[in-house]
């Protein structure tokens, strides 16, 4: 099993209902993921990348069995955890921990911090009274903070010291794999590189795999191996960072690469083509593959045809019609 | 020290201050710039460092419940803005001086169409018809390319996407034709090709309106793609000024410096073992703004520091071409490349 992905999941759907009308009876769903499937091995750094609504989030939540996927299946070191329920799902939430945008919104204001950071010890029986004080000064120690701070509350420390905390209370079990959502998004850019800097010791010290779920292209190419690009709910492209970043294929991550800001003042001159209009709503995606309204390349079959997501060279899998197995990688004609 | 006679807004040695129960935040301690006519002037810095404060103190919004302008000269096409009365102020706002926010959504009214919105500010300003105010609401929004302009007029806020309403935001901001619009995070809620598409819009607009931007932002990514002037602000002050290209082609205060090197580059090639290389860390918190800083505020977290650093505040230096920085170390910093 030692080889085996940490975790997998397999055609991974979620949807969410509307209700409406004076009953509220279901009249439709948000679709906020619809098939996703990949894997992740130990030491590895999985980067989930999309704009707002393209359900990385949503997926972050269903592996964490936060919420219950609608469709498919979640593979935690070689066991289906997926139809789990709770009081069966407890000793598999020790191999699976996350870390938070916002910390300070899940701790306590009330509990020393130390506390807070030694709960999941007390929670799984790891440890108690002296020994747990222990750890919880080791892990103090390991991610940067001094031990005496165990004394104090969640406001008395920085936005990157709170990171820090919530970095330690999901080490404190021992996981395998940290779902990490957009976990530097609403930091300071010197902040930023500790807490990036911190999480890459830490997963090549321990082994950890991280499920890390980011919209800033730039922390994704630090800190990932492989990439998913997702949109709308579907993973578009999904290889190794250096091809993502080289030589995309999908007409979304072509997109989403030009139009990302660099400190490079020369950049803007050779700026390419801007993709135009909005991402359109998950209740209503359209049909075929979603991107189509945006795309410059889409022809007719792209308006109908769902595009499935297909291995065009060893580890480089592309959701797009026109990128056959073994076909060009150079750019794409737009259709008359 | 009077200021070119192309300078549109000139600040000089701006103090804003707020009371709070801590005591007393210099939020700007002593800023000076100017903004010339037609240019984009990017202003950036971290959380804190007195951006956004000397942003409002420009259009005098800051609340005067806490804050205050302590002292300092802000001078708007040679007249000063900061004994105006608020009646005169309002004359300003929207006006000759306008301005844009991060979300767009706190600032438009939800019970109003956009049309209505924007006419309002064409009414009250330029004194015209409703009628004609309506007009120039459409040609605004067909400007900020909106599609479909004309139905859009009678929408309402919630019925738009976060891009359009940052683009209905524009069209009101550039209805009476300002000389100055001041961005603040502009971009900073929006997916990556939205923020794109705004961002050359604003780039667009001032070549055809001539307007010039005061840029906001935390992002060096925006400010490296749209400016042509920077500002750098640390801990209330100014630390470093030059043209864009210079100061990214050899930043030279040693704050500039740490910024530039702790962000994850998208155009650094990674070596072929895809090695992660670390990030440069800069050491330290900001210094807390209830306390008088003595000395440059960076020197606790600055390599280079001397004893002279934690007791005297530096000058400002020109490194050559306008390039001005106001570091004591100057020398040390430039032989390190």
């Amino acid at each position: 099993m030692s080889d085996g992905p940490v975790l997998q999941v397999e055609g991974l759907v979620k949807h969410f209902p509307i209700h409406g009308g004076l009953l509220q009876r279901q009249v439709g769903a948000v679709r906020a993921v619809d098939g996703v499937s990949f894997s992740i091995r130990r030491g590895e750094t999985l980067g989930l990348v999309g704009e707002s609504g393209c359900g990385k989030s949503t997926i972050g939540k269903v592996v964490l069995k936060l919420i219950e996927p609608t469709a498919g299946r979640i593979v935690l070191g070689g066991e289906d955890v997926t139809a789990l329920k709770p009081g069966a799902m407890w000793p598999h939430r020790r191999r699976i921990q996350t870390i938070f945008q916002d910390p300070y919104s899940s701790m306590n204001p009330r509990l020393a911090s130390g506390t807070i950071v030694g709960e999941p010890l007390e929670n799984f029986g790891i440890a108690r009274g002296a020994e747990r004080d222990e750890r919880v000064a080791q892990l103090f120690r390991r991610v940067g903070l001094r031990p005496e701070a165990m004394r104090k509350y969640a406001h008395e420390f920085s936005g990157g010291q709170r990171q820090r905390l919530g970095i330690a209370k999901a080490l404190s079990v021992n996981p395998d794999v940290i779902v990490a959502d957009e976990p530097v998004s609403a930091l300071d850019v010197s902040v930023q590189a500790q807490v990036l800097n911190l999480l890459i010791d830490l997963q090549e010290e321990y082994g950890l795999a991280y499920l890390f779920i980011s919209h800033d292209l730039a922390v994704m190419r630090h800190i990932s191996h492989r990439i998913a690009v997702m949109y709308l709910g579907r993973i578009v492209e999904l290889t190794d960072k250096r091809t993502l970043f080289t030589q995309p294929l999908h007409p979304y991550t072509e997109a989403l690469l030009s139009a990302a800001t660099a400190p490079d003042p020369k950049r803007r001159r050779k700026r390419k083509k801007i993709v135009q209009g909005d991402v359109p709503s998950p209740a209503r995606p359209p049909p075929g593959c979603h991107f189509h309204t945006r795309c410059l390349y889409a022809t007719a079959e792209c308006r109908m045809t769902v595009p499935p997501l297909i291995e065009v060279a060893p580890g480089h899998h592309v959701a797009c019609l026109r990128r056959p197995v073994g076909g060009d990688p150079g750019p794409l004609s737009i259709p008359g | 020290m009077s200021g070119s006679p192309n300078a549109i807004l000139e600040v000089r040695d701006l103090h804003t201050q707020f009371s709070t129960l801590d005591g007393v935040v210099r939020a700007v301690d002593g800023v000076s710039f100017e903004v010339a006519r037609g240019e984009t002037l990017g202003i950036v810095g971290e959380s804190g460092c007195g951006k956004s404060v000397t942003a409002m103190s420009i259009l005098r919004l800051i609340p005067p419940e806490t804050g205050r302008i302590a002292s300092g000269s802000i001078r708007f096409e040679g007249e000063e803005l900061t004994t105006l009365s608020e009646e005169q102020m309002k004359r300003l706002r929207g006006h000759r001086i306008s301005m844009i926010f991060q979300e767009p959504m706190t600032s438009l009214n939800p019970v109003l169409t956009v049309g209505t919105q924007i006419a309002e500010n064409v009414v009250r300003h330029l004194g015209v018809s409703w009628k004609a105010a309506r007009e120039r609401a459409f040609e605004m929004l067909d400007l900020v390319r909106i599609a479909d302009a004309r139905r859009r007029l009678d929408e309402y806020p919630h019925q738009l996407s976060g891009g359009m309403r940052q683009r209905v935001m524009i069209a009101m901001a550039l209805s009476c034709d300002p000389q100055v619009l001041i961005a603040d995070e502009p971009t900073t809620a929006l997916d990556v090709t939205i923020q794109a598409q705004i961002l050359d819009l604003m780039i667009e607009l001032k070549e055809k309106t001539g307007t010039a931007i005061v840029l906001i932002t935390h992002d060096l990514g925006v400010v490296a793609e749209t400016t042509e002037r920077v500002v750098v602000m640390y801990a209330g002050r100014k630390v470093e000024q030059a043209t864009v290209d210079a100061l990214f082609e050899e930043p030279l205060h040693p704050y500039t410096r740490g910024l530039m090197r702790a962000i994850p580059r998208l155009d650094v090639e990674a070596d072929a073992a895809g090695t992660r290389p670390r990030l440069q860390e800069i050491p330290g918190l900001v210094p807390i703004l209830t306390q008088p800083i003595v000395g440059c505020a960076f020197a606790p977290r600055c390599g280079f520091a001397t004893e002279r650093c934690r007791r005297e505040r530096p000058p400002f230096v020109d490194a050559g071409a306008g390039h001005l920085v106001a570091c004591w170390e100057i020398d040390s910093v430039r032989r390190v490349a």
